[in-house]
């Protein structure tokens, strides 16, 4: 047999790892959305949503490693009170102003992380910070959902990764101190995220 | 001791009851916010909200009895996706087609509760038939907190009772079979509501 | 399997069309290979959402009028004698059972919206119906109308945000498109009768009425699909072979809808 032959072979053999490489995600912001919930003055869980969120993560299943980036337009927080009515302002714009979210000054707020632990080939969390009114702390999401597969609307042409993640932050530690105790300090986070494979 | 202060001071000493009678309360659209969710394709969980329900309910917390009715005016439904772009329609817009929630023939949909269990004073679960799509089923509720209280934002003046339920249902009993498979059937539901006292 | 017929392509195209193929090649001598465009619209039911009828909402009142039209059409074919007055009729039907179906919605409408709204579906239903049975004796060009038809609505009405509406007209089309391919492949010629040409239109005419009443799409849209069985009238020589007649009708039809298609798209979201 040949050098070149038995080289050849010798590659072929060789086990395949689950996913070679580093592959490199963008994640869909149509199906993608970061949803909060904090305490509203010891009666109920409030939970409001940001429409627009963009990102891209690059994960080696083999090598377990991970990082994510994701960046949340601010100005795009909804709640479900849009509409003044006869009031001097609806909530969703009491929460754009400095008040809150401030979208003015700081039109989005990000998360940059690295997975840190895995639960066989899915990433089980993710070490990170969060950056919100200009003020950088650490967050940790935890991955409560992971799968990954070929696109079914695409007829397998596009691979797709999503999942559920969960965390919480103290929103004082990012200067955000308007109104605690009555809207809770602490605010828990739910983001739900597909990315496609570039 | 005359007969009348005699009969006065039986009356006082007469144990109130929590409440004495059922009590009214009207909900609050703006802080009475239905979400719901549903798995798409498995990767992640897609979620919804609908805007602004009206309704009332009933408790009576001597008795241990309750009513809830609640409607929901579904063309408010918003998923996150309410921008064209260089798409020819959103998925909102997708969802109030007969696809889906068929918002033109069916503007509203409502829960009615039919009965309320109380664990101690408060009450813990509702048991009632949610109306979609012009189809009636029976969906249970459970309630995730259940405070009352004077409002704190109204110096006292206005009393309230609110709190967080939850519940499930197959979108197909009410005949949403549209994409069942690549999105789910099963979807949960979860709100935060407040009713003011009359 | 599961994930098969959960696609969309098979449940509104290729499952209808199979089904469709075999239905004409056992009833073309029986004259009812028409049939072929409301197996394929119940096929692709079957498939979308299932044969249920209660309650009857007013898609669902679009499917039970679909699968009810070919025994009226093989009534009309077998046993009445074609008329000017009978098409006259059998539109002015259509065009009432249009306001029947859409009932639940005009109802809740002010009198004036509802009159112009049922008015308009009303219309076009029956315009539809009358415009196609002219062509129930020209098996290739009612073949190449009702492909049309039915892709015209579909499309128009998956642009026009309700895909569920969209299967159902794309697959009168893939029935009808069965019916043609069938002609173009043996280069003979099959029956169309009312049984294709009343079912294909009311099934087609529905979906894009119900488009406009249910979904977005806007009655400028309506009214150029409209002009789709006028296209499939256009002059074509009957000396060419039979799939090429075929596709210059189509291509007709598709012209006509691919004009609908854009004034879909770029319709203004509603307010």
């Amino acid at each position: 047999m040949s050098k070149k032959l038995a080289a050849c072979l010798l590659a072929a053999a060789l086990p395949l790892s689950a996913g070679a490489a580093p592959e490199a995600y963008t994640v869909d912001p149509l199906h993608s959305f970061p949803y909060f919930e904090a305490d509203h003055f010891g009666f109920s869980w409030v939970r409001g949503r940001f429409d627009k969120m963009a990102g891209k993560f690059t994960i080696d299943t083999a090598a377990r490693t991970g990082a994510v980036e994701l960046t949340i337009q601010t100005a795009t927080i909804t709640t479900g009170d849009n509409v003044r009515g006869e009031r001097p302002r609806s909530r969703d714009e009491h929460l754009r102003t400095a008040d809150f979210f401030n979208a003015a000054e700081f039109p989005s707020m990000s998360f940059r992380g690295n997975t840190t632990k895995w639960n066989g080939d899915a990433p089980a969390a993710i070490d990170g910070q969060l950056t919100l009114l200009g003020v950088t702390r650490p967050l940790t999401l935890a991955v409560i959902h992971w799968k990954c597969g070929p696109d079914p609307r695409a007829q397998g042409k596009r691979y797709v990764c999503g999942g559920n993640f969960t965390g919480s932050i103290r929103r004082s530690d990012y200067g955000m101190k308007f109104m605690i105790p009555g809207v809770g300090d602490e605010v828990k986070l739910w983001i739900g995220i597909e990315a496609f494979r570039d | 001791m005359s007969k009348k202060l005699a009969a006065c001071l039986v009356a006082a000493a007469l144990p109130l009851s929590a409440s004495a009678a059922p009590e009214s309360y009207v909900i609050d659209p703006y802080h009475t916010i239905p979400y719901w969710e549903t798995d798409h394709l498995g990767f992640t969980t897609m979620r919804g909200r609908f805007d602004k329900p009206t309704g009332k309910f009933t408790i009576d917390t001597a008795a241990k009895t309750g009513t809830l009715e609640i409607v929901i005016e579904t063309k408010t439904l918003s998923t996150g996706d309410s921008e064209r772009d260089a798409r020819s329609r959103t998925r909102d817009e997708h969802l109030r087609t007969p696809d889906f929630f068929n918002v033109t023939e069916f503007p509203t949909m409502t829960y009615k509760a039919t009965s309320v269990k109380f664990v101690g004073d408060n009450p813990d679960a509702l048991e009632g038939d949610l109306t979609l799509l012009g189809v009636t089923k029976p969906v249970s509720l459970k309630l995730l907190r259940w405070r009352c209280g004077p409002d704190p934002r109204t110096q006292g003046k206005r009393y309230q009772c609110g709190g967080n339920a939850t519940g499930t249902f197959k979108r197909s009993d009410f005949g949403m079979k549209f994409g069942i498979g690549p999105i789910g059937d099963e979807v949960t539901l979860w709100m935060s509501f407040y009713g003011f006292r009359q | 399997m599961q994930e098969f017929l959960t696609n969309p392509v098979v449940q509104g195209g290729i499952a209808p069309f199979v089904v469709a193929v075999i239905v004409v090649a056992i009833l073309a001598k029986a004259k009812l290979a028409g049939l072929a465009v409301t197996v394929g619209f119940a096929i692709a039911v079957a498939l979308v959402s299932g044969l249920g009828f209660t309650p009857l909402t007013a898609t669902r009142k679009v499917v039970l009028l679909g699968l009810l039209a070919p025994l009226v059409g093989i009534v009309v074919d077998f046993a009445l004698k074609k008329s000017r007055t009978l098409t006259a009729v059998i539109a002015l039907c259509c065009g009432a059972l249009t306001v029947w179906v859409f009932w639940s919605v005009l109802e809740q409408k002010a009198i004036g919206d509802a009159l112009l709204l049922g008015g308009v579906a009303a219309v076009f239903v029956a315009w539809f119906v009358a415009a196609t049975l002219q062509l129930a004796g020209q098996p290739v060009r009612a073949g190449g109308a009702a492909l049309m038809l039915g892709l015209g609505a579909g499309i128009s009405a998956i642009l026009g945000a309700s895909a569920l509406l969209g299967l159902y007209g794309i697959a009168v089309g893939a029935g009808a498109g069965a019916f043609l391919l069938v002609q173009m492949l043996t280069g003979r010629k099959l029956v169309a009768g009312a049984t294709l040409t009343l079912s294909a239109s009311l099934a087609a005419g529905l979906v894009a009425a119900a488009a406009l009443v249910l979904a977005q799409l806007p009655w400028y849209a309506l009214i150029v699909l409209g002009l789709i069985p006028l296209a499939a009238s256009l002059p074509v020589s009957d000396r060419l072979p039979i799939w090429a007649q075929a596709v210059i009708v189509s291509a007709y039809g598709f012209a006509v809808a691919v004009i609908a298609f854009v004034l879909t798209w770029w319709a203004p979201p509603p307010i």
